[in-house]
């Protein structure tokens, strides 16, 4: 559950499209970078500027490792998006996603939650519709998107624009998005977190029209979860050979965020995953590419720092190279190292058995544990150009990528591990180590 | 570790509005900027994805930033 893909919109806000490089005057510091802000949201479409169209497929699969003799967890992931021109001013975007999950999952958060784990399946489809005007420097987009699985519905709407400054070497985005999604849980009535029951696989979660939760009264309720998310994001061009971007992002989440099938060992009982309704995030995240023309490649590097309410703060670096072999093959390498702190309401399994609740709240979510991990891995795209004949009779351009990448994860421990004679190894079902791998395939075409 | 992440963020924040102030790039000097490899995200799907999965693995998500850039045009 709760398998969401929250950033299309900020991305498609301020995707690339083929304007024209215009010549440029300079303009002064106060100008290009203050005024943006309100230069956006007086956004207006002037003059047209024209995208291709363009349709992607892409499948992802997802292999972790996991605990507990039951195998891995596999996560086989569709993607499929149309874009289109609407004229000269409008443009319509179409997407569905879909996950594909089978595996192991822990039981019960305890010392031991290996030899608890059962399997599981489940399917979540997504669908999204986005229509988008643009003008010779600015854009903006609407969206649309519904999300559906078993337990989980989620129905979003968003807006994003974006506006090139005076001089085109400054843009400045800004999007937002409303969640209204909805969680399937137990009917626990008037009990104390102590005494609720988790969700099972067998409780029925209905749907009405299949688009909102239906209650089943004293079997299932359907919560409320509202997730307000925005962002504004500054692309500014340093040389004629380097770039950065800043992006300040920011989210507020209002309502059910338990995962209602997990339990927390407290004690002689496991009830019910008990956390906080509100949650409260923000991140800063700086990028620059920086290309080398002798070499025909360039170096990405990227920093971010997040913080929340429920004291979790990380962050994450990333480098990147991306290598022209020729005009028809690109080479892209990339690491990424992250780490997170834990949620001042999380402890190792032990502790919860052996103490008690932190406050009223108990979880065993690995995402609230202290955490870090890194990820490695390349891609390589094989561009076909049509030239005066079109690929395949369809396409101006073709492009397959091929992707792989290897995820280590380092567990850390939550609290002093001397008194803990357990220790973490199995609180968790997932593997350290040598924990992920992800393979990639897509196929873009521009007609 | 929250001191060393602020540092370094703030210092690629500081070296980057730094650039803010200098002299714009010329139309004609934006031959690289405009490759593939120098707009960010790229590949929305490709960025949806990855996001996708960290997301559902690290408490810590969101905010990795937004697609544009590159020649600087919209």
């Amino acid at each position: 559950m709760q398998l969401r893909r929250k950033h299309d919109l900020f991305l498609r806000a301020s995707a690339p499209t083929n304007a024209a490089l215009r010549r440029t005057n300079p303009r002064d510091l106060l100008r290009r970078c203050i005024t943006g802000a309100a230069a956006v949201i007086a956004i207006t479409t002037a003059r047209p500027a024209r995208a291709e169209d363009s349709a992607e497929v892409s499948t992802s699969v997802f292999e972790e490792k996991r605990q507990g003799g039951l195998g891995g967890l596999t996560v086989i992931h569709p993607q499929a998006d149309v874009g289109i021109d609407l004229g000269r001013y409008v443009t319509l975007d179409a997407g569905y996603a879909a996950d594909a999950v089978t595996g192991a999952t822990a039981t019960v958060y305890q010392a031991d939650a290996t030899s608890g784990a059962t399997k599981f399946s489940d399917l979540r489809q997504e669908g999204n519709a986005a229509i988008g005007f643009q003008g010779k420097r600015s854009r903006i987009v609407f969206s649309g998107e519904f999300g559906t699985e078993r337990d989980y519905l989620s129905r979003q709407i968003g807006a994003a624009a974006s506006i090139d400054l005076p001089g085109r070497n400054t843009t400045v985005a800004l999007a937002y998005s409303h969640s209204f999604d909805q969680v399937c849980d137990k009917d626990n009535g008037m009990l104390t977190p102590l005494d609720r029951i988790a969700l099972t696989g067998a409780d029925v979660c209905a749907k009405s029209n299949g688009v909102a939760g239906k209650d089943t009264p004293g079997t299932t309720v359907w919560r409320d979860l509202a997730i307000d998310t925005a962002q504004v994001t500054l692309t500014q061009n340093l040389s004629p050979t380097t770039n950065m971007q800043l992006v300040a992002y920011g989210q507020v989440l209002d309502g059910f965020q338990s995962n209602p099938y997990r339990r927390v060992r407290i004690g002689p009982v496991a009830p019910q995953e008990h956390i906080p309704n509100a949650r409260a995030r923000w991140s800063a995240t700086a990028r620059i590419n920086r290309f080398f023309p002798k070499l025909h490649g360039a170096v990405h590097l990227g920093g971010r720092f997040y913080d929340d309410t429920w004291r979790v703060f990380g962050g994450d670096v990333e480098l990147a190279y991306s290598q022209y072999i020729g005009d028809s093959m690109l080479l892209y390498f990339h690491a990424r190292a992250y780490q997170q702190s834990a949620a001042s309401f999380f402890k190792d399994a032990f502790f919860y058995e052996t103490e008690s609740t932190a406050g009223e709240y108990f979880t065993g979510d690995r995402e609230l544990s202290p955490v870090r991990n890194a990820m490695i891995g390349a891609k390589l795209t094989l561009i076909t150009a049509g030239g005066d004949k079109r690929v395949w009779h369809l396409f101006e351009k073709l492009q397959l990528n091929l992707k792989g990448d290897v995820l280590i994860l380092d567990q850390l421990a939550g609290n002093n591990t001397e008194p803990n004679p357990m220790g973490i190894s199995k609180q968790f079902i997932y593997g350290g180590g040598l924990d992920a791998v992800i393979l990639s395939l897509g196929l873009l075409g521009n007609y | 570790m929250r001191a060393l992440l602020l540092l370094m963020v703030s210092g690629m924040l500081a070296g980057s509005l730094a650039g803010c102030g200098r002299t714009a790039v010329r139309a004609s000097e934006k031959e690289f900027l405009a490759d593939k490899v120098m707009i960010f995200d790229n590949d929305p799907q490709e960025t949806s994805s990855d996001d996708h999965i960290r997301s559902n693995r690290e408490g810590a998500s969101g905010g990795h930033g937004a697609g544009g850039g590159g020649c600087g045009c919209n």
